[in-house]
């Protein structure tokens, strides 16, 4: 990687802060969306630990990585949706008609993502613990933003991948429910063995639901390798292949 | 050395030939004018030069490297205001300027310093920490301009840089293109303004339906049309008189008006004399008389048989008064 | 009056094509409803086997009525944003000029939301049938059931587009989105209330959309009993009131003081 490579990433990077900083209240919904859906799906479910199979009886601390990845997803694909504007505004040929290589461009706009979706998942961990989720240990707070970083970085490459290939704002809902459907399609609400009949089979093979569990583990009890390794196995695996998807489908806007 | 050397270059759309088989070619420190009206095949042709579009059909060069096969090294030596200009509001004109440079692999220290220079130029260092939303029109395309420019490039597109705005901002561009090509910039200049074209290129390309229909510098297309005319107009006195006197001088036109005669003569404004004696001599009392020189306007209509734009200001029709 | 009629229609039938032709306006209505149904009823699905959990069919049975209710609730808080974007864009001047009655222009609106509503309610009892749950009062209770989601959208759009007249602000109405679902979570429309949680319970307990969609339920998982629909009416009767209220002071404000 060059020293021009890692200018061009920061420089995106920077410009990608402006859409929270510059715009009055544009963090709010980001911040608001997985809030209200882990305070009110608490208040709603939160007596389904009285099942045989949960390990827990707090589901704030069953549901709470959830809804921290639900945040990382919902601002990668927000990263696709302004994308697309981009792309409309004519912005992104500015970009590409200039020689900095298209992986950083690419790259640029998928670690802003990353790192925005920190602000979400704070604010819902700390709305967690207010109302008495489980402290996760050190350890567990690290592998839990860990995972924010990557899990918003694969919607991100998901998200622009249909922004480069639509080229319009109108294909936000298939960005954002595909992301919504990839976290959900798991062990979100409930354990597997718990889970109905179709959703018990996705979730059995989405590698998503590997991810869920690898933030989950510190919530219910001790952080341990087992339940770390398959999450980074997930998340590598998602990573390389939305990755390369995303920077074909920027390679292919001159098509 | 040929700055931009372009082949049967076509680019199909579905079953839509937006462009088909352009061929052009531009010197080195040229300044080239791609004129044609909306839809025409101009803004196709330019993002295919520029990397943003491939070819369907044909090859082009810019800079001395093919635009598909060395697009990296052509995007390095090319700088880019496209028409819809993408600025991005929420950022200052500064932050833009040293983004571009970034994108283009200027060390910080010199970005900041090109983005100074360049704002001077483009006469925005007031603004320079606003953001570009609260920017005008003509601003904006400045800034457009400046940044295109961060880099050096050898090789300047400008797609339509005066579309939409006043004269004097539109002025100012002009200017400014200018003084880049004195120092050493080729430009491509795609417009629809024909006035634009007559006043910055030294060639021409006229496009229409994805083709070229026409290609030359612009006196050269003019001179193509024909002669220039003297167009009279009487105080009083009938036209009937006028043109007999004329008559023997030049080649009569068909009149548009009453009170006007239209008169084809060979040595421009070498005639004028003639024909304000023999006017006088004749007791004919003249209102106005005007050389008008055919323009680029009358290229196009023989062209391709429509006026390009409605009001052309006749930019190259020289008043002479009665006295 | 008959001029005032063809002006509801036609505005009516403006607002649904509007809706069909734009994904962003249809996703939210319809596509993420119906996920979430999907994904809630097999997440939470072992719910039925909880000590309390009113006798149904499946858990997708019991999900319907809460998943028309957010379908209805969303199609009325689009409506609110589509009337501000189309007096923000002066569309609703021209029509205020014109020589017919200016709450036929909001009626309009509401009709087509209206219609959104109907269309959200069929679909959700359609994949219910497709998906194996029965509706237990059979046809009758399923014209019921639109019934009064109909009923409930034109009294919750009647709130949106007051907003929308007041304000005139299209980004204010869509401000709203985040409450729908403050709303939703704070009444039965997912859970039975005996097995919610605290303080959601309670507030369920009083929140008029707890009583639509029961009444909207009722007729899927019991039957035509009667009790709740009742009580649905009533609260719709109630929300109603309130908006026809709000959207003429509304609008005589912004008649009075020209926007």
């Amino acid at each position: 990687m060059r020293r021009e490579d890692i200018a061009t990433i920061v420089a995106l990077i920077d410009r990608s802060k402006n859409d929270l900083l510059r715009v009055p209240g544009a963090a709010i919904p980001g911040v608001l969306a997985p809030t209200i859906f882990f305070l009110g799906l608490n208040g709603v479910f939160g007596n389904l630990t009285q099942l045989t199979g949960f390990t827990t009886d707090s589901y704030a601390s069953f549901l709470v990585p959830v809804s921290v990845l639900q945040g990382a997803g919902f601002t990668g694909a927000a990263a696709g949706v302004n994308l697309a504007r981009d792309i409309e505004a004519g912005w992104l040929d500015r970009l590409l008609v200039s020689p900095a290589p298209r992986w950083a461009l690419l790259t640029g706009t998928v670690l802003a993502a990353s790192l925005r979706a920190f602000i979400p998942a704070t604010f819902v961990l700390a709305v967690a613990f207010l109302i008495g989720a489980h402290w996760p240990g050190v350890g567990g707070i690290l592998i839990a933003y860990a995972i924010v970083a990557a899990t918003a970085a694969v919607a991100a490459c998901y998200a622009a991948t249909l922004a480069l290939h639509y080229k319009t704002q109108s294909a936000s809902p298939l960005m954002q429910a595909g992301v919504l459907a990839l976290i959900l399609a798991t062990t979100a609400y409930a354990p597997l063995e718990l889970l109905q009949g179709w959703l018990q089979e996705v979730a059995r093979f989405n590698p998503m639901t590997q991810v869920v569990e690898g933030a989950r583990q510190g919530f219910l009890g001790t952080i341990s390798w087992e339940e770390t390794w398959p999450a980074i196995v997930a998340l590598a695996g998602m990573l390389s292949v939305l990755g390369a998807l995303s920077l074909r489908a920027m390679r292919r806007t001159a098509l | 050395m040929k700055a931009i050397v372009v082949e049967g270059l076509e680019r199909a759309f579905g079953d839509v030939l937006a462009v088909r088989g352009v061929d052009l070619s531009v010197d080195e420190g040229e300044i080239y004018g791609f004129l044609g009206p909306n839809g025409a095949g101009k803004t196709t042709t330019v993002r295919m030069l520029t990397t943003l579009l491939l070819p369907t059909g044909g090859r082009a060069s810019v800079a001395g490297y093919d635009v598909v096969g060395e697009a990296h090294a052509v995007r390095a030596s090319i700088g880019v205001a496209l028409q819809e200009a993408a600025l991005d509001p929420l950022m200052t004109g500064r932050e833009l300027i040293r983004l571009q440079a970034t994108l283009h692999g200027l060390p910080a220290a010199e970005g900041r310093r090109r983005a100074d220079e360049l704002l001077e130029r483009v006469d925005l260092v007031e603004a320079a920490d606003r953001r570009v939303g609260t920017y005008s029109g003509g601003m904006q395309r400045r800034l457009d301009l400046a940044a295109s420019l961060v880099h050096r490039p050898r090789v300047l597109f400008l797609d339509e840089p005066t579309t939409g705005l006043d004269p004097v901002s539109r002025k100012t561009i002009w200017e400014e293109v200018r003084e880049l090509n004195e120092d050493g910039t080729t430009v491509f200049l795609t417009t629809q303004y024909l006035e634009e074209a007559d006043q910055l290129a030294d060639n021409v390309g006229i496009i229409d339906s994805g083709a070229i229909v026409a290609e030359a510098t612009p006196d050269a297309l003019k001179a193509e049309i024909g002669n220039p005319h003297i167009e009279l107009q009487l105080e009083e006195g009938s036209i009937a008189d006028a043109e007999a006197v004329c008559t023997g001088i030049g080649k009569l036109m068909p009149p548009k008006d009453g009170r006007t005669v239209l008169l084809e003569v060979e040595r421009g404004a070498g005639d004028i004399p003639r024909v304000v004696r023999a006017l006088d001599e004749a007791g004919i009392e003249v209102a106005s008389l005007e050389l008008v020189k055919p323009t680029l306007d009358d290229v196009f209509v023989a062209k391709t048989g429509y006026h390009l734009e409605k009001q052309d200001p006749t930019a190259s029709s020289a008043p002479v008064d009665d006295g | 009056m008959r001029t005032n009629l063809r002006v509801v229609r036609a505005l009516g039938m403006r607002s649904v094509r509007q809706t069909f032709r734009r994904p962003q306006l249809m996703a939210p209505i319809l596509v993420f409803p119906t996920l979430l149904l999907a994904i809630q009823t097999g997440g939470a699905g072992s719910a039925v086997n909880l000590p309390g959990f009113p006798p149904v069919q499946s858990f997708l049975q019991f999900m319907l009525a809460g998943a028309i209710m957010q379908s209805l609730m969303l199609a009325a808080n689009s409506g609110g944003i589509a009337l501000a974007v189309d007096i923000e864009m002066g569309f609703t001047d021209r029509l205020f000029a014109a020589p017919i009655s200016r709450y036929a222009v909001v009626l309009g609106r509401l009709a087509g939301t209206a219609a959104l509503g109907a269309f959200a309610a069929l679909w959700f009892l359609a994949i219910g049938l497709i998906f194996g749950a029965e509706i237990e009062g059979g046809v009758a209770g399923a014209v019921v059931a639109v019934a009064l989601t109909v009923g409930a959208t034109v009294g919750i759009g009647g709130i949106g587009s007051s907003v929308a007249l007041r304000t005139g602000r299209a980004s204010i109405v869509q401000g709203l989105f985040p409450l729908v679902f403050v709303i939703l979570f704070l009444s039965t429309a997912f859970f039975p209330e005996g097995l919610m949680v605290e303080p959601a319970k309670t507030v369920a307990q009083y929140n008029p959309m707890s009583f639509v969609v029961e009444g909207i339920r009722e007729p899927i998982i019991a039957g035509l009993e009667g009790s709740d629909v009742l009580d649905a009416v009533l609260a719709i009767v109630g929300i109603a009131a309130l908006s026809t209220l709000l959207s003429a002071r509304a609008l005589r404000h912004r008649l009075a003081t020209g926007g």
